[in-house]
């Protein structure tokens, strides 16, 4: 694959070089044997020729303009006419092939190749496990952010020219690689790294739902161990999508839905999710409180369906106001109004009465209207808001919205929640089919030992390679639980700043594992805590001393010498027992 | 308090100590360096060596390292002495005590790695 995008460049290089080469090679050779032949005289006036060397020599700084002056000896008038031909088509000659250089330099083609080789070479050498990103819209970057933020390196393919000189402008920490290509070229999927050992997924996110499908398709077909991560909300595509094995769809408003669903009835659990996925501004323990009673739903698009559709889950059943809703359409025994959301409109739903309003239209404009509206006319109303551009972000953090649902936000916020953390998802799932206080007594226990600090989700599993002291500790038989990988090495009866939320052992997952379960070799466990006590933790897992004082209390001899004098304390000590 | 622990720093730091005691004086007269001392100061060094042996930890290598690396520096001083100064002689002259006095130097600062080590991970532990 190098070689040919070499042999391109190499081409590419020829095409445009040779005729400038060419010129210069004649009118070098013109000058320098012209030089060579023309007669000059030493200072005794006795005829002398230049020699070849010396004609090179003089051409050579005559031709760049740097003008020595007659070197070696004082020219005739005959040498001087000839160094005045050679200076002007030297300096000419130059002047083409540098201009020739930065016309190359410049071809948008040739940039492209080169930045297409230097792009491939990059992703080639990344050595860390990375994702590739297709699409750098708003989803996009903020995605790409969230890698960044995770310590996760990303190659990222756009075929908008301004979003990939966009992305060379981000801070990330991390090795952010961008190509300007169409990535349903499977040539630019390879030269992304598909089939590089340590591409963990393909994320598409195209806004062409075709381009979409066509990607994820020839991923698989490149490498048929990726996994691929496919945003779509046209269900045609998803049937499609979800035949492939690998392939994981997103729909943005099938999770609005969930979201809400999730608001609704589970509020705590709600606010627990938000909270595991670094949601600004929100604080484990503040849950919403959504009210349960009539409610409009302005805007019935896609995104209104879903939302429909899980209210209606919920018992409530919104009047819904949308101008394009087919009033045919047998929804159920709720009022469709087929309007825009304007003050009339929203009174005609009643809105002087309702619970709460929806926003949920495809204009954000439209959407603050209703907000605005709402507000005059029931201020008790809660209000659930969708943002579209993630540009007016200023705007409806300045209004006053119990819950805004952002699109693109929601959307990375899932793929991030899915590539990094693929249990978390589970968890929440577990949470919300077990009772309620499940729920609480694990805020209660992330309140207490995280707080107000960032969450952070890891993973240990214990293996030699990961886990050292602990692999030894279990290989000698040792039992140990979970509660005592997390005491506090400063002082053991305290833990570490981090809760285990599951374990997976032999293919089964433990949710919320309790502080006496037992380790055992291979288990996989997830914990929620500070960065500080990740690495306390790691530590610990490593330090064979700090581990066996941690599970008996004890410190043990370090050393062979005080190993010896230990064991035989001890025997001594057990020998005097059995005499008495 | 534990009595390991006690143990293990005294010979740490008595081997720094006497290692200190050795050096101390005008680098080039023998007459301020006693033989005697630099041998105690071996045999405490290798002592230290010896408890160091069989720590797996990080901290435990680096201590071992330090400790191989004095001995190996006081050893070569001892050396140095038997090789310069034969059975019974005045003593070493000046450029063979310079060499000497150097090595046992070079061993200082093992030790002092050494000993700081020790510190930093008793204070780190703190328990």
């Amino acid at each position: 694959m190098a070689a040919s995008e070499l042999d391109r460049v190499t081409m590419v290089v020829l095409r445009y070089m040779r005729r400038p080469f060419f010129a210069l090679v004649l009118v070098y050779a013109i000058g320098i044997i012209g030089m060579a032949l023309i007669p000059g005289r030493d200072a005794d006036g006795n005829v002398e020729y230049m020699s070849l060397f010396h004609a090179f020599y003089f051409f050579t700084y005559t031709a760049t303009t740097t003008g020595f002056g007659e070197i070696p000896g004082a020219f005739t008038d005959e040498q001087r006419l000839w160094a005045i031909f050679c200076l002007y088509t030297g300096v000419i000659a130059w002047f083409y092939a540098i201009g020739s250089t930065i016309r190359l330099l410049q071809n948008p083609h040739f940039t492209h190749v080169l930045n297409e080789r230097n792009f491939a070479s990059t992703v080639k050498r990344i050595s860390e496990p990375f994702f590739i990103i297709c699409g750098f819209g708003d989803t996009g970057s903020l995605l790409a952010r969230g890698l960044s933020d995770h310590n996760f390196a990303g190659v990222v393919v756009d075929a908008d020219p301004e979003r990939i000189k966009a992305l060379a402008l981000r801070d990330y920490t991390v090795k952010m690689p961008g190509l300007c290509a169409d990535a349903s070229v499977p040539q630019y999927l390879v030269d992304a790294g598909v089939t590089h050992p340590n591409c963990r997924a393909v994320v598409v996110l195209n806004s062409d739902e075709d381009t979409n499908l066509q990607i994820a398709v020839m991923a698989k077909y490149l490498n048929p161990d990726i996994r691929v991560v496919c945003r779509s909300t046209s269900l045609r595509h998803e049937e499609h999508l979800r035949e492939l094995k690998g392939v994981t769809v997103i729909d943005p408003f099938e999770i609005f839905g969930q979201l809400l669903s999730m608001a609704i009835t589970t509020p705590k659990l709600h606010n627990l999710n938000s909270w595991l996925v670094r949601a600004h501004g929100v604080k484990l323990g503040q849950a919403l409180q959504v009210p349960k009673g009539d409610w409009i739903l302005c805007g019935y698009g896609r995104m209104g369906q879903w939302f429909r559709k899980y209210m209606a889950n919920h018992g409530i059943y919104p009047s819904i106001i949308d101008p394009n809703v087919d009033l045919n359409e047998h929804i159920g025994s709720e009022m469709i109004i087929q309007a825009y959301a304007d003050r009339k409109t929203l009174q005609e739903a009643g809105i002087e009465e309702v619970a709460g309003v929806v926003a949920g239209t495809d204009n954000d404009s439209n959407n603050l209207g209703i907000l605005l509206n709402t507000e005059a006319l029931n201020q008790k109303a809660f209000t659930i808001v969708r943002q579209n551009n993630h540009d007016n972000q200023i705007v409806f953090d300045a209004a006053n919205v119990d819950l805004v649902l952002q699109s693109s936000l929601t959307t990375a916020r899932r793929i991030l929640k899915f590539l990094i953390s693929p249990l978390i998802q589970t968890l929440i799932d577990y949470l919300n089919d077990q009772d309620q206080r499940l729920t609480d007594d694990l805020i209660q226990r992330l309140q207490n030992t995280v707080g107000d600090q960032i969450p952070h989700l890891w993973r240990v599993n214990l293996c030699k390679r990961e886990a050292a002291a602990a692999t030894e500790l279990l290989n000698d038989g040792i039992p140990a639980t979970l509660l005592d990988l997390t005491r506090n090495p400063l002082d053991r009866q305290r833990t570490l700043d981090c809760v285990p939320l599951m374990m997976q052992r032999e293919g089964e997952c433990i949710m919320l594992p309790s502080d006496w379960q037992r380790i055992q070799l291979g288990d996989e466990i997830v914990y929620c805590g500070t960065e500080r006590s990740e690495q306390l933790l790691l530590a610990t897992l490593n330090n064979p001393y700090t581990l066996k004082f941690l599970v008996s209390g004890i410190d043990p001899p370090r050393g062979y010498f005080f190993n010896w004098l230990d064991q035989r304390l001890n025997r001594s000590k057990s020998a005097a027992a059995v005499e008495s | 308090m534990n009595l390991e622990r006690v143990t293990f720093g005294f010979f740490i730091l008595l081997a720094l100590t006497l290692n200190f005691v050795f050096v101390v004086g005008d680098i080039d007269n023998y007459r301020h360096h006693s033989v005697w001392i630099l041998t105690i100061a071996i045999l405490v060094n290798l002592i230290a060596t010896g408890l160091k042996l069989g720590d797996r930890t990080q901290v435990g290598a680096l201590l071992l390292a330090a400790s191989l690396v004095a001995d190996l520096l006081l050893i070569s001083a001892r050396i140095v002495w038997i090789v310069t100064n034969p059975e019974g002689g005045p003593g070493p002259s000046a450029e063979d005590m310079v060499t000497i006095v150097s090595l046992g130097i070079g061993a200082l600062v093992a030790n002092i790695v050494s000993a700081v080590i020790l510190i930093g991970d008793t204070l780190m532990s703190r328990r």
